[in-house]
Formats: C-alpha cells, structure tokens, sequence
C-alpha cells in the first residue's frame, strides 16, 4: 500500500503503510507548509455527497477541527419521556441468570396469539358473553385464538388476497383446517367469531388485520412501492461454465438416484411386513385349527402320535429352498426371519432329534461306565468291548513319544492304508503351510505322530505325520504341490473328525517301551508287534466305524485348521 | 409556473416567482420560518387541515431528519419561491395541481434507478434527483446503513433533494431509455390516473397525499411510543402503510412489535414474555450486555428492529430480507428486563470487509456515548476475527462524527503510550483492527500527519494532547465505560459455503 498523501508527485517521499512515523508533539517542529496540509485535508468523508454539504454536519466538522468536539452537536428531534403506564405494562419479573444468557426461542414462540383485540372487538365479546352463563363464555385469549386463525389460514391460504382481491374464505373452508390447528375448547365459538371476523375485514376493506409490512406480491408496482420489503434477495450468480454444469447434473443424478433407492426400500420394507404380517395371520390361523383338531381327537378319543399337531418341516430341497430363496433376496429376509417361526413351533423334526439324543447320551452313559469299569487295564482284544470314542474323538496327532517308532513296514501300510499312503507327504506339507492348526502343544509337533480319522462314508483313516521324514525328502516340494489336491474328494481336506486313535498308541508305547528294554534284539520282535498292532488296529476301526457311523452321522465336522486341541474337540464335534 | 417551453429549456438558471398560498404545489422552494430565521424550504407534501393547510417542508442544507409539518403562517411569500425544476413537458397537461412535478419526478426516478443499479456513485456525484426511494445496488446488496451517531449512508444517492435543487437534464431522457420502458411508461399512465382519484379521495378525508415514489420523502409515523419515552420518528419506514394515519405507534420495548391501537398494544403487552432480545448473550459487564441475533433464526424480531432503526436512518433500506446478517444488540438491563438502547449489524460474509453495516443508538439513548460503544464493540469483534474492518459506506452525519471520534481517540490514547517514539500505520492498523486508510484519513483529517524537513512524522497537536487529558480526567470522574475484551465471549460464526450460496 503506497499512499502518496494526495500532494504534489515530485516533493513529499512517498509514505508506505509500513514505515514507522516518528511521533513528535507540535512544539517540536516548526510551522508547517500550509499547502500541503491543505491538499492533505481533501479526505473522503464518506457521507452522501449530497448530505456533505449540509449545514449542522459542516458546523460539526469545523468545531471538531478546532478542537472544540462539545459543540459540534447536529440536532435531532426530541425524546420525552412517555405518561404511559410503564410499570404495568412492563412488569419486573427479570432475573439475571448468572452466566450469559443463550436463547433461541422466536417471538412467536413467546407472545402467544398473534392476534390482539382491540375496543371493537371488547365490544363484541362484552354482547357475545351477556347471552351466556359463566361456563359458555368466551374469554380474552379464547377469541384471540380463534381470530388469529382465521387471520393465520387466509393468509396462507390466499397470500396475494390484496393482489387478486379473492373472496375471503367460508367459513366452511376454514372448518377443514381447524381440526388440528384448534383446541376443541374453543372451537365452539368459531362460528360466531367467524361472522364477527368477516364483517371486520369487510370494514378495512380486505387488508388482513394482523398488520404486517408489505412483502412482495408479484405485483408490477413491487419495486418502486417505498411500503413494500424484505424482499427475497436473489441468489448470488455463479459463473456457468460446462464443468460446473456436468458437476450439477451430477449431483442432481445421484441425487435422484439416491431418493430412488431410498423409495424403493421403503416400498420393499413395507412388502416384507406385509408379508410378515400376513405369516403371522396364517399361523394364528394354523394355531386355531390344530387346537380344534385336538378337541375333536379328545372328543373322540382319537390317539396317534399327534405329530399333525407339531410343524412339520417343510420337505427340504423342493419345499424350502423356494420358500427361503424368493423371499430372501427381495425382502431381505435377515436369516433370522426364517427361524424365527420355526422357533416358535416345536417341529416334528426336532422332536425325533430329541429322542434320538437321549438315545445316544443313554448310550454314551453305558459306554463310559465301562470305561471306568477298565480303568487302569488295557484292553488288548481284538475287538475291545469298551473302546473310548470320547478319546477317540477328541485326541489329534499324538505324538509317538518313542524313538524307535515302529513303523509299519511299508509293504503293510501300503496294503493296510491303501490311498492314504498316497498323501502322507501332501499332508505332511499341509501341515507345513498351516502352523498354526499344530499348536498341539510344545514341541510334540516336530514329533512323528499320528492320527486316526474316519473318512466319508465311515471309513477309518490314519494320518501320520513327521513320520517318514524321508518322504519330504525324496518328494519334490513342487511335485508334492501338484498333488496336493489331487484328492478323490474334498472332503478330505476337511478333516471332518480328528478321532485319535489311542489305543494303538497305548499299546504302541507299551509296545515301545518294551523294546526299549529288550534293547534293538527285540528289533524284530517289535516290528512284529506293531504289524500285529496295525492289523489290529484295522480289525478294530472296522468295528468302531460301525459303531460310530451309527452314533454320529457325519454331520458336525471338525476342521483340522480349527482345530483347538485335544480336549476341544470332543464338545465341538458332538451334537 | 413554469411553461413548457421554459422548461425544456436549460434548466440551469432557476425559474422564480411569486406565489400565493393557493399556488404553492409541491416540488417549490419557499421561504419558510425556522427557529427564528428565515430558511429556504422544499415543499414536499400539501395537506388539508381543518385549521388550514398544512405543508411538509424540507429545509434545503438541513438534514431530512428536521423537515416537518408547518403552517401556512410560517410560508414567507413576500420572497420569491423557486419553481420546481425542470422538466416538465406535461406538466400544463396534467392541469392544476401537484400532479405534473411528481409524475414527473417519478419518472426521472425511474430513469435513475436504472442507472443506480449500475452506478451509485455516478448518481451522487450528479446530485440530480429528487428522490427516489433508490434500490441499493444488486450487487453490493447490503442492508444500507446509517446511524446514529454515526453515519448514514445510502447507495444511491436517492434522498436527497440536493443542495442546488437543479436537477440535470438527463432526466429527460426517460423516453431514450428503452424499448422495455414502454410498458413502464403506460404504467406510468395509470399511476397518474389512479392517483388523481387518489388524491381527490385523499383531500377529503383529510390526508396527505403523494406519488408512491416520494411517499417515502415524507416521514409516516407521526409518534413513537417505546418503553418510557415518547420519541418522534425522523424518517419515512415502510411500516404497514395504515399506520399513516395513527396518531402514535406503540412498539414493544423487548419483541419490538408495532401497534396502532392502545388496547391492543396492552393485550399483546400481557402475553409477550420476551425480555431481551431473542439471541444468545456474549457480551456482559456491569453496564450493558450485548446479544447476537441471526436475522435468518430470528426474521420476525430482525425484521421489527429493521423497521424500528428506518425510522432514524435515511439511507438504510429495507428492500431486501434480513437474512444476511447478524444483528449485535446493546442493552441496559434492569428488573423488567435488557432494554435495547441500540445495535449494529453486519454481514454475515462481507465481501468488501465491512465489519459493521448499520448502527443506531436509539433517539432516547443518544448523547450519553452508547454510540461510542457499540463502535468500539464492533472493532473488539474484528480483533477477534483478526480482521480489519470499517464501516459500511456512506456514513451518516452522525455516523461520520462518531466515527471520527472513535478513530481519533483511539490512535490517540495509542500514540500517547509513554515510551513510543515512532509507529508505523500498518502498526496502528493492527492494534485498532481499523484499516489502513482508516488510520491514514483519520491522521491526516486531525492534522496529525505532516511532512516536515523531508521526512513524515505524527504531530501530537496540542489540541489531541489536550482533548486526550480531558477525557482521562473525565473518565477518572466518571468512570470509563470501554468493552473489555475478556467479558466477550464469542466465537467468529462460521456459516457454510451452503448457507452463503443460498443466503441462510
């Protein structure tokens, strides 16, 4: 900013804003140069160039030059002080709170009835209340109300009234609105009012009586009428450039877009309850007509197993699939939904489940007490009467603690485990890539150990693992890839039970220990011994296999991955 | 009167002549008594009293403010009056009668506030017309300022009848202007039709008559009855065009609303529960508080105060709706409640950097330096803003003196600061929140800038260093009454691009 103070170019340096004046009293510098203190004093007052010139301003300014500021007064009007009734009509009910006043209430929040009477209508009233006793008489506030009402509607109803001089509205038209907009209390007395109201904007000749300023009404005389403001300022103009109009066209198409889905949802939510609603209805219905049909069946002593008074699941594929599948996608059935009837009802289904359960557990009971009954005795047949499926169920690799693990010769395996020896190196390399489903224990992981399992269709497998560390070796990593899906079915990835086998490893760390003491002359002996064991095992797995394929059907599997630990397991796999 | 020909003609030198009261019309200069001498007068409105006739008059160099209603007792026709000026091509046709002077102003006005539009200052500067009720400029769109103290302020220079009363013939240009003014100029013709009816209606029932367009020339409201004072309007204020006929207008000292009959004002006075202004409170010390209202949350109360201030600002206009701005509210507070002594507003988004847009202190608070404080109140926001600020323009008379009072005090006091010896204006500028050319005017009008032996420097005349004393005494006395910045508790209000664009 470069002022040059308004004198001649040549002489006075120019001034920047930033450069720091010295401030001097008067007495300190000489006279000044007159001239240039005049050209200095052509400032901008910034009052109407018309008005600049008027008198009393010209007075004040030239006393406030000389300093005598008191004098320089423009007179205005007088004030007085008012003979109104102040205290009455203000009274002092201010309490200043202590902290800063916040308010947002509106003044028409606080005034009440926008309509305030005046002498004509005191006159009204004071005839309209003569006729009636106390109890049907019309009060102050009442007849504001009313009369505010009707000014409030035909306002919004016939807003250019002054323009197009409609007819003031019936008071038929105003019935319709008062319903909501009126206490009942004070309805009452609209009709009377309502006369009393029309013959009044008759008097002022169609101006409403609730005086408001003169807004825009469309009228050609709008802009140079002095009486009419507060007109809607135009929006400010934005530049239009091809840019800024695709953006808004943008806008507007998502937008709409969203309003659209939005719709549509709620279209689809008022489908799926009326759906709903409709369910519920023909249960209730359901419901109805099976408590008659036991009546009947009491009456006429009818016994069957009642299963006509229980839901029957709807046939599984044909029936439910439809069912679920054309309302899930539309109404967005949550899963839940679904159930949710089906909670409620006792079905037939659930029932036999029950029963068979009980069956199990009674099953399961026995099986156990046996168990207890051999504690600490091993049961060397051939076919052991009280195999453990609990332990058989909830072990997984068990580690083989010996070292001399008698592996089965591979012959034998390869006749006993016929496909599974195809796979031991692809899932030994499984195990490899999910670490964290051998987080058995410790380090009994990096042991040889081993697993029993029964397969699709009840088959019994067992699964070694860091057995034949040679295996890993010879295969390729690559090659052992390549089959690593290579599985007759998928299943079998699943793993869907991870039932150890203890028993073998019982007797095989007897068997080891054995050997351990008979030292490596028994070698042979113990070879032969774990081949005996493995034909056991074989003979065994068959029967167990039966036995287990009858106790749990194949359905809660396992996952290895998952797999917490041996004692997890068995809780997770049953049911 | 002036004839056809005369009047076409150069409407420089002014045409005189003597008249009798039955010829005296509107739109002459006459002589008329005030205060004991003889001043100049323009009458600007003729009415029929049952004790004669009555005129309202402006006197010429006078603020609009002291025009009023005189008798004819006070017309001195011994000196010549000046005839209204200068085109007047139909105004024979139009027959006896005001009607030619004011059709004809009307239509210069149109002309005018075309031009306006575009150009405000281009206007003022030509000090033609005879007013026009002027529509701000579009663009600038602010509420048009004025006040009390201070300044008033109009965008174009509409008022005005101005100093010389000759008005420049571009005015006849109406006809040029263009094809769209056909349809105004028919209009016009009705206007005039309707309006002879008008006035003839008008003159029997006894009241006061005019073209729409200098209506507003003539102040409405007769008297003001707010709170405990009596107070008489200065200017013209749309309010509701039946209030004209009211001998007082009652206003609600706290919801500001308007009523023209007693016993309604006293009905509304036993419902309304407002006691301060409808906003949030951000200001309080021991003497006054200050609110802020937001015209758009609080239209109706915003909307009242506007047409409250009209009545005591000639260039604020109210064509447009409050929305745009907040309104800074000074009250007293006692037991009924905090009574408005006065305000200013000030654009929610100035594009100009103005700070403040209209002030007014109430007529009844004036003198006692409410004015002062509402001044420095609006600099206390900018600071908090961190913005420099100055008023909107043009001031008032008023306003020009409050201002400049404000201005000159406040680089006083900062330039007596013991220990300155030199300052800059930028420096000034960033103390007071003022403006560099505010700082810069202010010394140079005070005579505190000078340039001396080749370098600039502040002269602390005597009278400052003296004035400065005096108000230091006075204080000590009295006490001082400034807004202390730590009692505002206040936050610049931030309105979205939303908001602005669509005027929320």
């Amino acid at each position: 900013m470069t002022r040059y103070g308004g004198m001649g170019r040549t002489r006075p340096k120019k001034l920047t804003s930033k450069a720091s004046i010295p401030i001097v009293r008067e007495d300190e510098i000489d006279l000044i140069d007159d001239e240039i203190q005049n050209a200095l004093q052509q400032i901008e007052t910034g009052v109407e160039k018309a008005e600049e010139s008027e008198f009393h301003l010209q007075v004040a300014i030239n006393a406030a030059a000389q300093g005598k500021v008191n004098d320089a007064h423009i007179p205005t009007p007088e004030t007085l002080l008012s003979n109104l009734r102040y205290d009455e009509l203000y009274p002092p009910i201010f309490s200043q709170p202590a902290t800063y006043i916040r308010f947002s209430a509106t003044v028409e929040d606080c005034c009440g009835a926008p309509y305030c009477l005046d002498e004509e209508d005191d006159v009204f009233l004071k005839i309209f209340n003569q006729k009636r006793d106390a109890s049907g008489r019309c009060t102050e506030d009442q007849f504001e109300e009313v009369m505010s009402f009707f000014e409030l509607t035909s306002r919004k109803e016939q807003p250019y009234a002054c323009v197009d001089n409609s007819p003031l509205m019936s008071f038929e038209e105003f019935q319709q609105a008062m319903d909501p907009a009126v206490d009942d209390s004070v309805k009452r007395f609209a009709k009377d009012i309502y006369d009393h109201w029309k013959s009044r904007r008759a008097n002022s000749e169609g101006e409403p009586l609730l005086s408001s300023p003169k807004v825009e009404a469309g009228r050609d005389t709008d802009d140079t009428d002095p009486y009419v403001c507060f007109r809607r300022r135009e929006v400010r103009q934005t530049r239009k450039t091809r840019g800024r109009d695709a953006q808004s066209a943008d806008k507007l198409r998502r937008l709409r877009k969203e309003l659209e889905d939005a719709r549509q949802m709620v279209a689809l939510v008022r489908q799926r309850e009326l759906a709903r609603k409709e369910m519920l209805a023909i249960e209730r219905q359901v419901f109805m007509q099976r408590s008659e049909v036991k009546d009947m069946k009491r009456k006429l002593n009818i016994k069957d197993d009642d299963e006509d008074l229980i839901n029957q699941k709807p046939k599984k594929k044909p029936v439910e699939a439809p069912a679920v599948q054309r309302p899930a996608p539309q109404l967005r059935m949550p899963p839940k939904a679904s159930t949710q009837a089906a909670e409620d009802l006792q079905l037939l289904d659930d029932v036999q489940a029950e029963k068979e359960n009980e069956i199990v557990c009674d099953i399961r009971q026995n099986i156990a007490k046996h168990i207890k009954w051999n504690e600490g005795y091993v049961d060397f047949t051939r076919a052991p009467l009280s195999p453990s499926p609990e332990r058989t169920f909830d072990a997984a690799f068990r580690p083989a603690i010996t070292t001399q693990l008698p592996t089965p010769p591979s012959s034998e395996s390869e006749n006993m485990l016929d496909s599974a020896l195809d796979t031991p190196s692809a899932i030994a390399l499984r195990d490899k890539l999910a670490p964290h489903a051998m987080v058995l224990s410790e380090d009994t992981s990096k042991m040889p150990s081993f697993r029993r399992r029964i397969g699709r269709g009840g088959r019994l497998w067992i699964d070694r693992r860091n057995v034949a560390s040679s295996c890993r070796v010879e295969m390729d990593p690559v090659k052992a890839d390549r089959f690593k899906f290579d599985q007759d079915s998928d299943e079998e990835i699943e793993y869907d039970r991870d039932p150890y086998d203890t028993q073998i490893m019982q007797h095989r760390a007897i068997m080891a220990a054995k050997a351990r003491d008979q030292a490596a002359a028994a070698q042979a002996h113990a070879q032969a011994q774990a081949a005996q064991a493995q034909a056991q095992a074989q003979a065994q797995r068959r029967l167990q296999a039966e036995q287990t394929a009858a106790n749990n059907p194949p359905s809660g599997g396992q996952p290895m991955g998952s797999n917490p630990g041996p004692g997890a397991v068995a809780s997770a796999s049953e049911t | 009167m002036g004839g056809r020909d005369e009047a076409t003609g150069t409407p420089d030198p002014v045409e005189k002549g003597f008249a009798t009261l039955n010829t005296i019309r509107i739109g002459m200069k006459a002589m008329v008594q005030k205060d004991g001498e003889l001043r100049k007068a323009e009458i600007l409105s003729i009415k029929q009293r049952k004790d004669g006739t009555a005129f309202y008059v402006h006197y010429v160099d006078f603020n609009k403010r002291l025009d009023e209603w005189v008798d004819s007792a006070r017309i001195d026709l011994s000196h010549e009056v000046e005839l209204p000026q200068p085109e007047k091509p139909e105004k024979k046709k139009a027959g006896p009668g005001n009607k030619a002077p004011s059709k004809n102003t009307q239509k210069r006005a149109r002309a005018e506030s075309r031009d306006i539009s575009a150009t405000p200052d281009l206007l003022t500067g030509k000090n033609t017309n005879v007013g026009k009720t002027q529509r701000p400029s579009k663009a600038g769109g602010k509420e048009n300022r004025d006040d009390e103290t201070p300044l008033n302020l109009s965008i174009g220079g509409s008022e005005a009848v101005s100093a010389d009363g000759t008005p420049k013939p571009e005015s006849d240009d109406v006809d040029m202007i263009d094809v769209s003014f056909t349809k105004d100029a028919k209009e016009e013709e009705k206007e005039l039709m309707s309006r002879e009816e008008e006035i003839e209606r008008l003159r029997t029932s006894g009241s006061m008559t005019q073209n729409p367009t200098e209506i507003h020339r003539v102040r409405n409201l007769t008297r003001l009855q707010m709170g405990k004072f009596d107070v008489e309007p200065w200017y013209f204020s749309p309010y509701p065009a039946s209030f004209s006929d009211a001998d007082v207008v009652y206003i609600d000292e706290f919801c500001l609303g308007y009523f023209d009959n007693k016993r309604s004002f006293e009905r509304h006075r036993s419902k309304c529960t407002l006691s301060h202004p409808p906003g949030n409170e951000i200001y309080r010390d021991d003497y006054i508080s200050f609110f802020e209202v937001d015209g758009r949350r609080q239209r109706t109360w915003c909307r009242n105060l506007c047409l409250l201030s009209k009545l005591f600002l000639d260039h604020k206009t109210l064509y447009y709706d409050v929305d745009p701005f907040l309104f800074y509210c000074m009250c007293s507070r006692d037991e009924t409640g905090c009574h408005l002594v006065g305000y200013f507003s000030k654009e929610k988004d100035s594009a100009e950097g103005y700070n403040l847009a209209c002030i007014l202190t109430l007529p009844q608070y004036q003198r006692r330096g409410y004015g002062r404080l509402l001044i420095s109140f609006s600099y206390e926001l900018s600071k908090r803003e961190g913005k420099l600020g100055s008023p909107e323009k043009p001031l008032s008379d008023l306003g020009l003196l409050g201002y400049r009072q404000y201005w000159r005090e406040t680089l006083v006091e900062l330039l007596m600061e013991t220990g300155r010896e030199s300052m800059s204006e930028h420096d000034l500028s960033m103390l007071t929140s003022m403006t560099e050319k505010d700082v810069h005017e202010t010394l140079v009008v005070f005579n505190m800038l000078r340039y001396h032996k080749a370098n600039w420097v502040i002269v602390l005349t005597d009278q400052v260093v003296e004035e400065h004393k005096k108000r230091l005494e006075k204080e000590k006395v009295k006490g001082a009454r400034k807004i202390d910045p730590a009692r505002l508790q206040w936050k610049p209000p931030v309105f979205t691009a939303s908001s602005r664009t669509w005027n929320w």
